[in-house]
């Protein structure tokens, strides 16, 4: 059997047994908590109560397996903090998907819109919308998306600029965190951390280390490390068996066609 | 409708699209594209509709007709402009908002990127020698910097100062491997947990 041209198709069927069953047991993999989710944990923990936060969804619904347990985790912790979050969203398919998120987990911690937290919604055009928000949000969003006047809310009338924000927490899974560094840190010097498919995480390597960005909480890994944090099981250390599993799979896969390729040669 | 029995609706339509791209993984075929050619058209016409609610309304149509600011039809008169390349006659008139969009966009990025992603960097990079980051550090930037000079042969010393840079290069594109088969993973885990726990509860 010639293990250099293994039909892709069984390779396939077996990442997916690979994954779905370690799914159907109960079993959980320890995990230890990285300095970087450690950093956006510490950042949020030093906001004091009360104050307010920008949350904003800047993701496409295709990467939402890997994202929602990331976004859940932070927004419970600011939730539980008793953080007041501006939610907004700068790519459209992120609009409703981050409404129903803050929706329900403030649901969850019994949290009322307008009291604890408010939905401005979609705005194209994110270098503009980033920069304008640095001057006036309400000029950027004068509607929430409900379309209603948010400044009518007494504890988001206040909110004028990033000056009133102490932290940006960006939900991505493109390149928006750079931009938000960009735009609101380099220009208003505006915290900013961020939570985001693995896929973009060695992007955003230099960004926290030079400081640009406060910490990053990468993939379903970094949701685990934050879940640990939290006290709470949920998405991220529920998939951590099935996606060591998927690694090792693959691992033996690569070894495996490696070795039969050099074989081959000699 | 009652809601639940729309959940269910919802998490069986869900359930058979998301079988319906799984089925690409055997081979192409007409029900994997359906189910494409579904997102795309669903991806757009949501775009509309979320541009028209949140950004049309509030920006122009409230502003202009409600609060009565005149200065709004400056911009909407512009962004009219783009479509005039429709029409081959007028096309000529959306080069101005083209301009206004290129001249405002490179004004403002080309100071934030400067100022970002490379002295912010550099300056990140410049660390103390005595410290094994620092040597790291020092060694990865300039020979990686040095592999993309293209303007001196890469031989002698120098090819092998720039090879060095292809080994950091090389790292790099390991441990961003790496992460994009735990990114994929990832993704693959959230649809098998919507299938077997949302649709078919075998797990809680």
């Amino acid at each position: 059997m010639d293990l250099t041209r293994i039909d892709k198709r069984i390779i396939y069927l077996l990442l997916l047994l690979a994954v779905a069953i370690p799914l159907l047991t109960k079993l959980e993999l320890p995990v230890n908590v990285g300095p970087q989710t450690e950093k956006v944990f510490e950042a949020i923990e030093e906001i004091p109560a009360g104050s307010h936060i920008i949350v904003s969804f800047d993701i496409e619904a295709s990467s939402l397996p890997e994202v929602q347990p990331v976004a859940e985790a932070m927004i419970r912790h600011t939730f539980g903090r008793d953080l007041r979050i501006v939610g907004l969203a700068l790519f459209s398919e992120g609009t409703a998907i981050g409404y129903n998120m803050l929706s329900s987990i403030a649901q969850e911690f019994g949290k009322e819109y307008g009291e604890h937290y408010i939905y401005l919604g979609f705005r194209p055009q994110y270098v503009s919308a980033i920069l304008g928000m640095g001057e006036d949000i309400n000029s950027v969003f004068p509607l929430d998306y409900m379309n209603d006047d948010w400044t009518e809310y007494p504890a988001f009338a206040k909110v004028r600029n990033y000056s009133d924000i102490s932290l940006v927490l960006s939900i991505a899974d493109g390149s928006l965190p750079t931009y938000w560094v960009e735009y609101a840190g380099s220009r208003y010097h505006q915290k900013i951390v961020t939570g985001l498919t693995a896929v973009m995480a060695t992007s955003y390597y230099p960004y926290t280390e030079s400081g640009q960005l406060v910490g990053m909480v990468g993939g379903l890994k970094g949701a685990a490390e934050y879940e640990k944090l939290l006290g709470y099981v949920g998405g991220g250390q529920r998939g951590m068996l099935a996606q060591s599993s998927g690694h090792l799979l693959i691992i033996l896969v690569v070894c495996i066609a490696n070795i039969a390729a050099w074989r081959k040669r000699r | 409708m009652e809601k639940e029995t729309l959940m269910e609706i919802g998490t069986f339509t869900a359930l058979v699209l998301t079988l319906l791209i799984f089925s690409f993984l055997y081979k192409e075929n007409p029900f994997y594209r359906f189910a494409e050619y579904l997102l795309v058209g669903i991806s757009v016409g949501y775009y509309l509709v979320i541009i028209c609610r949140n950004t049309i309304y509030p920006l122009v149509i409230d502003k202009l007709f409600v609060q009565g600011e005149l200065l709004v039809l400056v911009p909407t008169a512009l962004g009219c402009l783009m479509f005039v390349r429709l029409k081959k006659k007028w096309a000529y008139l959306s080069r101005l908002p083209l301009a206004l969009m290129i001249g405002f966009g490179a004004g403002i990025s080309i100071p934030a990127m400067l100022q970002a992603r490379i002295l912010k960097q550099m300056s990140a990079s410049m660390q103390s020698l005595l410290t094994v980051n620092g040597v790291v550090i020092l060694i990865g930037v300039t020979s990686t910097i040095a592999y993309f000079y293209f303007s001196k042969r890469q031989e002698g010393m120098f090819g092998r100062f720039t090879q060095l840079g292809t080994y950091f290069l090389m790292v790099f594109f390991g441990a961003t491997f790496g992460y994009t088969v735990m990114s994929r993973i990832s993704l693959l885990i959230g649809r098998l947990e919507f299938v077997l726990r949302d649709a078919f509860g075998i797990i809680s």
